[in-house]
């Protein structure tokens, strides 16, 4: 087993490379003295500095986040309420509700996008950051529900049924039972949603109000002068705080787990 | 799936009526409602508007500025056709115009309230997409050419020629753009780039089919990079971007505006129809039609402005700069991109043809 | 089906009525719209052409006119290729996702597992455009990989590795893989390493431990993770624009162009309702399918 062990964390470290060879230009890139992003010129802080003073660029993170945030959390309760509906409960108008959840995925973003700004139009809600929001609820709830229901299928249910049989509340179970097993899936769709919300930019343009600029628009914009290596600056930050705010999550997690493996 | 098929019917039905509904006259010519508040909601290009001219605004006027971005035209269009976008200004290029005008989507301008527009170039305005200037105000202007690489393409004659040579095969990038390929495919031919006779797009089409084994890639996004980076020996695209990449190595990059002519294209200030902080609006446009406010607005974004008494205060290097300011005779035979109305699908299914091929 | 507890069925409906009206009103009224408009004609000016008499209009059968279209060869030719792309890349993001899934669920410390799997989206939070830009850097001509191929004395001069159909499927490939990693990983982490082991001190060869027990178990897995990479890369056209040179026309390109250049929405919507049955018969058969084999439907 050892060999394969090696040969398998190899190949895993190989893909990470993979994933991580554009991110590393990325970063490369914000130091970059020349303004293009193709050609390298030497190196400079001088986009980190001008960054600071960039309103609308920080302004456009901050949307980012709210809209990635609210959207994540709401298409994650509901996501996985409906998964449990589909993997758990005999749901009338299952067939329906499992088309439901694909369409989302399936049609093109244009489409949706041109689609909901005509319908917030016949609602008559005005746009703002909440109309972005409620958009990525509806194309990010799909990728939740169907990794939580991947994740409920072919379950073992003796235990959910054990803990009823002893006597515990439905309700109980659930918070005792059922939501610590799928949880690897919840933390997946929500990751997933979140990958999704935060760098979409096709329906958020048609879907974005006064004052809803987000990052992704902010960058798309730039296109007609040029996108500057403040976007590369920016992208490296938030890349940065994520892998710090991962790792500090990490240590957190792991003191107890680490007793727990003791005992 | 009956049970599908009855909940599909039903929501079909629910949104036809809906959609009635939303088709239905929705009073667009609603009288000027009174002076609004004291902010002003813009939707426009990033960088069309540099953040010092913005904040003297603010200083002088009090009014808030809220600034939103867009990257495409077609944003604009379904945003104001749904009537819940709360924008006070938009800067949509000239065929757009043209739609909303047609749309009812924009609210005529009162001119008397601009004692500033004697200043504009009388050469911009009094377009064929908005006669008189009823709805818009154009804000900048440039043209589509090509950049090109000196040191390996050598000399080059100031035409579309090369973008057609099959001797530089494998180094020509196109804009991904059907209007603007099919643009200088016309030029090249020596026709208008807003023919709709038939026979004439088929030979701008066949070119075009000809073209696309020559063309290393189509790109409307970051093409003045792919130059700098050495890919390509030409680059079709917008003069601002090209300038930029000219301007950082003069004795490497050139940009090129075709003697055969090419597109001129003009992005103009226009008032959603339902706009409501007219007073700040007024006030606005009045204030980025200053000649000084002007310059530093040319200055900041390198795109030329139509605003004749602004020169004065222009750098002079980006006056002088033929890529952003072309001379009289160039710039007499660029014509504007027109919308084309129904021969859009014709052009649409070549375009389809040459890209599938 | 039938081992299901007993539950009172209005669990069901409440746990899914978030989900039904979030979905119904935001996403199926709006679509019903585009739907009817799907059936009507262009205007000059973009838009719909208003119909005058609607008992003609649908007697002559030119409501149909926007599906007729589509059924030209040219179009039929480019829903084909969009296909072969979608089957590659994700065949190909299977294959390279699983040993990664694997290795993050079972193989590495139990106590990194959140720290590799948020490593595989971390990635994906900057922004698309800058990362595409990044890998035309690698990639092109004077760039990264060869540099090093033509400076290491591999290969006597540049490769073409951009704009062509390997830069799209790297693109592809790229973009799409951590939506395969993250739902194989949440099938594997429960997947029972006691059986595993089992099997093998029955004797049993890996790799018949494998397609006996691990693919089975983790099949949920697989199928999402199979949708959630083939039905978006359908649908896209960014990457294939920007990587690929945009020298060819997919799906998405073809909707794009529709509601955007040619502003012919009527036609874009009937191509996107096209794509949509298409797809969705597709996993109509796969639950038939697998319901006559009397196995849990996964969908």
């Amino acid at each position: 087993m050892r060999g394969r062990g090696r040969f398998l964390s190899v190949y895993a470290w190989l893909v990470y490379v993979f994933l991580y060879a554009p991110i590393a230009i990325l970063v490369l890139f914000s130091f970059n003295r020349a303004r293009q992003t193709a050609v390298w010129e030497g190196w400079t802080l001088e986009w980190y500095r001008s960054l600071a003073g960039n309103d609308l660029i920080l302004a456009s993170v901050k949307n980012s986040l709210i809209v990635g945030l609210a959207s994540t959390a709401i298409a994650t309760v509901i996501g996985t309420l409906v998964a449990l509906a589909l993997g758990r409960h005999a749901l009338r108008g299952e067939g329906f509700t499992r088309s439901l959840l694909y369409l989302p995925v399936i049609i093109p973003e244009i489409v949706l996008g041109a689609a909901l700004v005509t319908f917030y139009g016949v609602l008559s809600f005005h746009l703002s950051l909440w109309t972005v929001v409620i958009a990525h609820v509806v194309f990010c709830v799909s990728y939740v529900a169907i990794v939580v229901r991947a994740r409920l299928s072919g379950f073992d249910r003796s235990l959910e049924e054990a803990a009823l049989d002893l006597g515990a509340r439905p309700l109980q179970t659930f918070w005792r039972v059922t939501l610590p097993l799928i949880t690897p899936g919840i933390v997946a769709g929500a990751l997933l949603s979140f990958t999704i919300s935060i760098d979409d930019y096709v329906i958020t343009s048609f879907v974005a109000g006064v004052g809803a600029t987000t990052l992704p628009l902010q960058i798309y914009s730039m296109l007609k002068v040029g996108v500057t290596p403040e976007v590369n600056a920016v992208s490296s930050l938030l890349l940065a705080l994520t892998v710090v705010l991962i790792v500090i999550a990490q240590r957190l997690q792991q003191a107890p787990v680490e007793r727990g493996e003791m005992s | 799936m009956s049970r599908l098929a009855r909940a599909a019917a039903g929501g079909i039905l629910a949104a036809a009526v809906l959609a009635g509904a939303a088709c239905g006259p929705r009073g667009d010519e609603t009288p000027y409602p009174g002076p609004g508040e004291k902010k002003l909601n813009l939707y426009i290009w990033s960088e069309y508007l540099p953040k010092e001219v913005i904040d003297e605004f603010t200083r002088r006027t009090g009014i808030a500025v809220h600034y939103d971005l867009y990257d495409s035209n077609e944003p604009v269009l379904e945003k104001l056709q749904s009537g819940v976008a709360d924008y006070d200004l938009v800067v949509p290029s000239d065929y757009m115009v043209r739609i909303l005008i047609e749309l009812k989507l924009l609210r005529p301008l009162d001119r008397a309230r601009l004692k500033n527009l004697k200043n504009l170039d009388p050469r911009f305005l009094d377009k064929q997409f908005d006669p008189g200037n009823a709805y818009s105000l154009p804000y900048v202007w440039g043209t589509t050419g090509y950049g090109y690489d000196k040191t390996k393409a050598g000399r080059t004659e100031d035409s579309w020629a090369p973008l057609f040579d099959p001797r530089n095969r494998g180094q020509i990038l196109m804009l991904d753009d059907m209007r603007e390929c099919f643009a200088a495919a016309l030029k090249f031919l020596g026709h208008s780039l807003n023919s709709t006779d038939p026979a004439i797009l088929k030979q701008a089409a066949v070119l075009l089919k000809k073209q696309k084994d020559l063309v290393k890639t189509y790109n409307s996004g970051d093409y003045e990079n792919i130059l700098a980076a050495g890919d390509v020996w030409f680059a079709h695209g917008y003069n601002g971007q090209l300038a930029r990449v000219a301007a950082a190595d003069p004795r490497r990059f050139g940009y090129v505006l075709p003697k055969e002519g090419a597109t001129l294209w003009m992005d103009s200030v226009c008032i959603p129809a339902r706009a409501r902080n007219v007073e700040s609006i007024y006030a606005f446009l009045d204030y980025v039609l200053e000649p000084e406010v002007n310059a530093r607005i040319v200055n900041g974004i390198s795109y030329a402005s139509p605003n004749v008494p602004a020169r004065k205060f222009i750098r002079p290097e980006i006056l002088n700069d033929p890529a952003i300011y072309p001379s009289e005779e160039a710039l007499a035979k660029c014509e504007l991109l027109e919308d084309i109305g129904d021969a859009t699908t014709i052009l649409d299914e070549y375009w389809t043809e040459i890209k599938a091929q | 089906m039938a081992d299901r507890p007993p539950r009172p069925e209005r669990t069901g409906v409440l746990l899914a009525l978030p989900t039904w009206l979030t979905l119904g009103v935001f996403f199926l009224l709006p679509l019903a719209i585009l739907f009817v408009i799907s059936f009507g004609q262009r205007a000059t000016y973009g838009g719909l052409k208003p119909i005058v008499d609607l008992g003609l209009y649908l007697r002559s059968g030119k409501f149909l006119a926007n599906y007729a279209r589509s059924l030209h060869p040219i179009y039929l030719q480019i829903f084909w290729r969009s296909i072969w792309m979608a089957v590659v890349t994700t065949l190909v993001c299977l294959v390279v996702s699983f040993p990664v899934a694997y290795y993050i669920a079972v193989a590495a410390p139990a106590r990194r597992r959140n720290l590799l799997l948020g490593l595989v989206v971390v990635p994906f939070w900057t922004s698309f455009l800058i990362r595409t830009y990044a890998w035309m850097f690698i990639l092109r001509t004077e760039g990264l990989v060869n540099r090093f191929l033509v400076g290491s004395g591999l290969t006597h001069g540049p490769l073409e590795l951009l704009y062509n159909n390997f830069a799209v499927l790297i693109g592809l490939i790229y973009g799409e893989l951590p939506f395969m990693i993250l739902p194989l990983y949440a099938s594997l982490e429960k997947l029972d390493l006691s059986l595993l082991e089992a099997s093998a001190d029955l004797g049993a060869a890996r790799s018949s431990t494998f397609w006996r027990i691990t693919v089975p178990m983790t099949m949920p897995g697989i199928v999402a993770g199979v949708i959630l990479v083939f039905v978006p890369s359908l649908g896209q056209f960014i990457v294939s624009d920007l990587l690929g040179g945009a020298k060819t026309i997919l799906a998405g390109n073809l909707i794009q162009n529709q509601f955007a250049v040619a502003r012919n929405k009527p036609f874009g919507a009937a191509v996107a309702f096209e794509l949509t049955a298409a797809v969705l018969l597709l996993l109509f058969a796969y639950a038939l399918y697998t319901k006559r084999k009397g196995q849990d439907v996964l969908l």
